[in-house]
């Protein structure tokens, strides 16, 4: 069935009945999306393509059928190169994979796709009125039209919420429905999910991706665009928010070690959202502000991307750091919209799909057009008999999801099971019926995909569940997304996961009318917003840039330091004691060897073991790799500042450290030539990455707070690195002298200066008191008192932590700092100061400026 | 019976917290057992902020936040309460009955206490609570006197002991060792009531408690209290909510609308999560302790002061 690309299009025959011939066909019992039928015999399985699909494939053209794999090949790249990526582990240590997409997209008959859009929209409302109900009057329960158990009994049901009408009017603005297409070809719903849904980044991604790889198709085929319902959605979110069209939406993630993390930063890019986490906002007066690095900035906003029971530890889950004390208080005081407003955990319960149109009937007296699969709740004793008659053609799902106390488990297929465990099934099911939902298994439509082979390249089916999404434009008013996520199953009788590993595809859907050109990429704003997005750093991204700065500076330093002492230990000319002296005193000073490894005089060997151990250390907290590893993090968190360039260097810089160190212990290789080439190939990474900072960023306060905490670094580094070279009188010697250059990188400087002159007072005029080179104490204390002074926050005055904490070098002269190649008190008590301001600097700067997020729960009582 | 009531709460922190925000629950309502007189409630250092609401349920909760550093917090409650000896009555209702009651049937009747049958935060579903649950049950018993007997056995099976447990043990932990304290026995009762699918509720507040023959009344010896309602169907006024019949499985003792005279009734909710006296987030204290101290004294009827 498979055969060469070539064959695709034999001349004069038109290509897609090639298509029909050779591409592998769904299996029998499946709906076959390439060919818009169900495969029920032999003949089936070279039916002719469906039209949009005949369209496709004409579009195309043999040109492109034959350029497949170089697009699958390039469809790779773009996502390795964009960063796009999945947390499989929602932790610290765990594995990011790449996004997985398929070439293909699946492409959407027009008239399913009104079906599907008739019946989302009459879903939503649906689901809009229980919301309203089961938080307000209550009568669908006091009827008896749901049951209490699993609104009540339903851990998603907040009672903190009850009473609230929420600000605008709407409790849910976006809902996902999870839809398989079935071997009667309709569509079912099969889940909705409306606490947090994820996939809005994802599909865009998709979009982006896909559709500039097939333009042609994309263009001709008059596939709907995205933008203006997103757009729709943010106007409409604004509108009902209390502050309207000047509203301040904000996005809130879980962090960086959630599974989607990535598309959270994407989304709050696309939509123009400020990202933020719980600890970057705050409540006052039943307010929600951001914590910015000026002031506290109203939000009138929150799409949220946190389950409900983490937003608010003071109300809810105590244990939740991911949320705001106080958050709920806001919202009940109509003071921010939340998409969606918290409390419709119940509405994602699979249990409730069997009540629903029951409740369509009474509500609005229709029936409903997009049907669910045949659900039962088995907390009903009629339903749960039912049910259990069929088990062998159901799949067992948890009534109450992800519950505290309920048992939680993943889905089961009934006819997977053995016909014991089917019996334990039955029991646990008997015992506890409430906790058991049973769903018809549907087998799953399977879509075209490409599977890039050279051998063998072909069109294979994979088995495939569409995510749509309703999004709110207005009070009470819905669209539905005019596209999806698809999720294509990759293992047989697996289930559509993205956790699972399965992959994804774009949703083209076509319009037979006008393809709405709006872009969200021109943005409507005035020229004030500008300014004001412009001044916007959260207090967390604040500390987060200081501290890439602070460690960019200990990386850079600490190897260098670490290159000298290697090439002085090894060097042709016998090192002074005094040098040798000193290259100890600052190997402890920086932990660079552990603490009472032998001194360099009795064994140089010996330290330059200790040096590369603990070089290459990673756990240990002041190693060149540990640094590395922080740099990532503290990048990580700031990523929406980084370009995407900076952001894969710091990646690889840390990556390429990480395995040299993995080989180095591997091979026991103690060379120190090894270790030297390792810290080169770090170095250039290093400068790289010291270049994008200087000369890549915009320079807002975000900004000067790295540079800031680079220079509080380099005044704490050189301050001690001078008193530690008089301390050990390492001065008056030519090895010394030259090593101090180095390890102000200020060799050439100073020769091109004072040629082959050592005279202390030169030394001192270049790393001391001059005011323009940037490793000159006078430079760095000039530097970070500009710095901090420009950083604007309300009712704060940062000349004053200068003027009181920074010493001021410009009023030294040299003959006052040393005499006849002496150094005087004078000088090393400027040192000493010049020391402790660094620390103090650092303290004040964490004080004043960054979160203190670290709130924590009170005992109750 | 006139009680005065003083619960003070006393939180020390190093170092100092900088902002803090709290809720508590420590205004008593009035209910057919208790009438309200007087209640005041001192916070110190004053805070920034506070709002009053009442919960789903009607509890008083107040909402606090300091917005400056503080060492110490001290919340100081006091109510003055009369409070009347519980009235009988003798209900019937088979505990079957009640459990049929309560299992949805499709368009079947709802009754607000079906929201207490069903498993909560300290009160979560296991097999032990069933099967310690069912001696009391047997066919055709009234609920009042299985539940009744429930408590007499957690009475008498139990060890009162103070420290033997945290806030946040497991009700299941306490089960097994067949050690705890008020709020435990309050919990596994729930628990056990809840297995056999009766609706049951938890009741926070306090009780006075009678100093030893010739010794002083020690002040703030007292602690907070917790015990359980169940709810009868056939009790007059069930359906406006006045069908819970208080039981106190710590000191055996039980009443309609309360366990006795000298009961006080603070809040109620489904476990200890909804009715917590103080709860809090702070930001800073990274150490803190806490002492609360309770004293609950009969006031003398207008002794001719």
């Amino acid at each position: 069935m498979i055969g060469k690309t070539s064959d695709l299009f034999d001349q004069g025959t038109p290509g897609h009945l090639n298509v029909a011939r050779w591409a592998a066909s769904a299996s029998v019992g499946h709906y076959d999306e390439l060919r818009g039928k169900v495969i029920s015999n032999a003949a089936d399985k070279t039916a002719s393509l469906s039209q949009d699909w005949r369209d496709f494939f004409t579009h195309l053209g043999e040109e492109g059928l034959n350029d497949l794999n170089r697009k699958t090949e390039s469809l790779a790249r773009q996502i390795k190169d964009n960063g796009i990526t999945y947390n499989v582990y929602a932790d610290a240590g765990g594995p990011q994979r790449p996004w997985s997409l398929d070439l293909f997209p699946m492409i959407m008959p027009t008239n399913d796709w009104l079906d599907i859009e008739k019946g989302v929209l009459q879903r939503v409302r649906l689901m809009e009125h229980i919301m309203a109900d089961v938080y307000g009057a209550q009568s669908l329960l006091t009827s008896g039209m749901l049951p209490s158990a699993l609104v009540h009994g339903h851990p998603g049901y907040l009672r903190s919420m009850h009473g609230v009408a929420p600000v605008g009017g709407n409790h849910l603005h976006i809902v996902a429905f999870d839809l398989a297409r079935g071997a009667d070809g309709r569509w079912w719903v099969v889940s909705q999910r409306t606490q947090a849904p994820s996939g809005l980044g994802y599909l865009l991604e998709n979009r982006l991706s896909i559709s500039r790889l097939f333009p042609q198709p994309f263009e001709q085929m008059k596939v709907q665009h995205l933008a203006a319902t997103y757009r729709a959605l943010m106007d409409g979110i604004k509108s009902m928010s209390p502050a309207g069209a000047q509203a301040h939406i904000a996005l809130l993630t879980p962090g960086p070690y959630n599974e989607t993390y990535f598309e959270h930063v994407y989304l709050a890019r696309y939509l123009g959202l400020t990202l933020v986490q719980g600890s970057d906002l705050t409540v006052r007066d039943q307010r929600l502000y951001l914590r910015t690095l000026e002031k506290l900035e109203p939000i009138h906003g929150l799409i949220k991307r946190v389950d409900d029971a983490w937003i608010d530890p003071l109300e809810l889950r105590p244990d939740s750091t991911l949320g705001v004390p106080g958050l709920l208080q806001a919202i009940r005081a109509g003071n921010v919209l939340v998409v969606n407003a918290p409390g419709s955990g119940f509405l994602e319960s699979s249990a409730l799909l069997g009540f629903l149109p029951a409740l369509s009937k009474k509500i609005y007296g229709e029936t409903l057009h997009l049907p669910a699969v045949p659900t039962w709740w088995c907390g009903e004793r009629a339903a749960m008999q039912e049910a259990l008659a069929q088990m062998d053609r159901c799949v067992i799902k948890p009534s109450y999801g992800q519950s505290p106390y309920y048992p939680d488990f993943n889905p089961v297929l009934g006819n997977a099971l053995s016909r014991k465990s089917m019996d334990e099934w039955a029991g646990r099911i008997l015992r506890e019926g409430d906790a058991y939902t049973l769903q018809t298994a549907t087998p799953l439509s399977q879509m075209p995909t490409w599977v890039s082979n050279l051998e063998n390249p072909g069109i294979m089916p994979r088995s495939m569940m569409l995510r749509v999404f309703a999004m709110s434009d207005g009070s009470h008013s819905w669209r539905v997304l005019p596209g999806g996520l698809a999720r294509l199953v990759t293992s047989p009788g697996g289930v559509a996961s993205m956790q699972g590993g399965g992959s994804s595809a774009d949703v083209w859907v076509r319009t037979s009318g006008e393809v709405d050109r709006t872009t969200l990429l021109t943005p409507q704003l005035t020229p004030a917003m500008v300014e004001h997005r412009k001044r916007l750093i959260t207090s967390r991204a604040a500390e987060n840039m200081y501290w890439l700065g602070r460690y960019s500076e200990r990386a850079e330093n600490t190897l260098r330091l670490v290159q000298l002492t290697l090439e002085s230990l090894n060097g042709e000319d016998p090192s002074s004691v005094n040098l040798l002296n000193w290259l100890q005193g600052m190997a402890e000073n920086n932990a660079i060897v552990p603490a009472g490894a032998p001194s360099p005089l009795q064994s140089r060997r010996v330290f330059e073991r200790a040096l590369l151990g603990c070089l290459m250390d990673v756990k240990q907290a002041s190693s060149l790799g540990f640094n590395l590893q922080f740099i990532k993090n503290t990048a990580s968190a700031v990523r929406e500042r980084l370009s995407q360039e900076q952001w894969r260097l710091t990646i690889r810089a840390e990556k390429d450290f990480l395995d040299s160190c993995a080989l180095f212990h591997k091979n026991g290789d103690y060379s120190f030539a090894y270790a030297l080439r390792v810290l080169e190939t770090t170095s250039g990474y290093l400068a790289a990455m010291t270049g994008a900072q200087v000369d890549r960023m915009t320079r807002d306060d975000g900004w000067k707070l790295l540079i800031i905490g680079r220079l509080t670094e380099r005044l704490d580094y050189l301050s001690k690195a001078l008193s530690l070279a008089f301390a050990c009188d390492s001065v008056n010697e030519p090895g010394s002298f030259e090593a101090l250059l180095v390890l102000f990188d200020s060799t050439i400087t100073f020769h091109a200066h004072y040629q082959q002159s050592r005279d202390l007072v030169a030394l001192l005029e270049l790393l001391v008191l001059n005011p323009e080179n940037p490793r000159s104490l006078r430079w760095v204390t000039d530097s970070l008192r500009s710095q901090i002074q420009e950083l604007t926050r309300e009712g704060d005055h940062p000349e004053m932590l200068t003027k009181q904490w920074l010493p001021d070098l410009s009023p030294y002269k040299l003959e006052s700092l040393c005499h006849k190649n002496q150094p005087l008190p004078a000088l090393l008590d400027l040192l000493e100061h010049c020391h402790a301001s660094a620390s103090k600097i650092s303290d004040e700067i964490s004080l004043r400026f960054f979160t203190h997020s670290q709130a924590k729960q009170q005992d109750p009582f | 019976m006139k009680l005065r009531v003083t619960h003070h709460t006393h939180y020390a922190y190093t170092p100092a917290v900088e902002t803090a925000q709290h809720l508590a629950c420590l205004k008593p309502v009035d209910s057919t057992c208790q009438a309200v007189l007087s209640h005041s409630l001192r916070i110190e250092p004053a805070p920034s902020q506070q709002i009053e609401q009442r919960d789903v349920f009607k509890n008083e909760q107040l909402f606090f936040s300091l917005q400056s550093p503080h060492e110490t917090l001290d919340v100081i409650s006091q109510s003055t309460i009369e409070t009347f000896v519980p009235p009988t009555y003798p209900s019937t209702i088979a505990w079957e009955t009640v459990r049929e009651q309560f299992r949805y049937k499709a368009g079947s009747d709802y009754e607000p206490a079906n929201e207490f049958v069903f498993p909560s935060p300290y009160v979560k579903r296991h097999e032990d609570f069933a099967s310690y649950a069912r001696t009391s049950f047997p066919k055709g018993m009234s609920l009042l006197q299985a539940a009744q007997d429930l408590m007499h056995r957690i009475y008498a099976d139990f060890t009162y002991e103070s420290h033997s447990t945290e806030i946040n043990t497991p009700a299941l932990e306490a089960l097994a060792t067949r050690k705890g304290v008020c709020q435990d026995f309050a919990h596994i009762m729930i628990a056990c009531l809840r297995s056999m699918g009766m609706p049951a509720r938890y009741v926070s507040g306090y009780l006075l408690t009678h100093p030893a023959p010739g010794k002083e009344r020690l002040i703030g010896s007292d602690a907070s209290h917790a015990w359980v309602s169940v709810y009868l169907p056939d009790l007059p006024g069930a359906s406006e909510g006045s069908g819970w019949w208080d039981l106190d499985p710590t000191n055996n003792k039980d009443g309609w609308g309360s366990p006795g005279e000298d009961y006080i009734r603070l809040a109620f909710g489904r476990d200890f999560s909804d009715v917590s006296p103080i709860r809090g987030v702070i930001h800073g204290g990274a150490k803190h302790t806490l002492t609360v101290a309770v004293t609950v004294e009969p006031i003398a009827e207008e002794s001719g002061q």
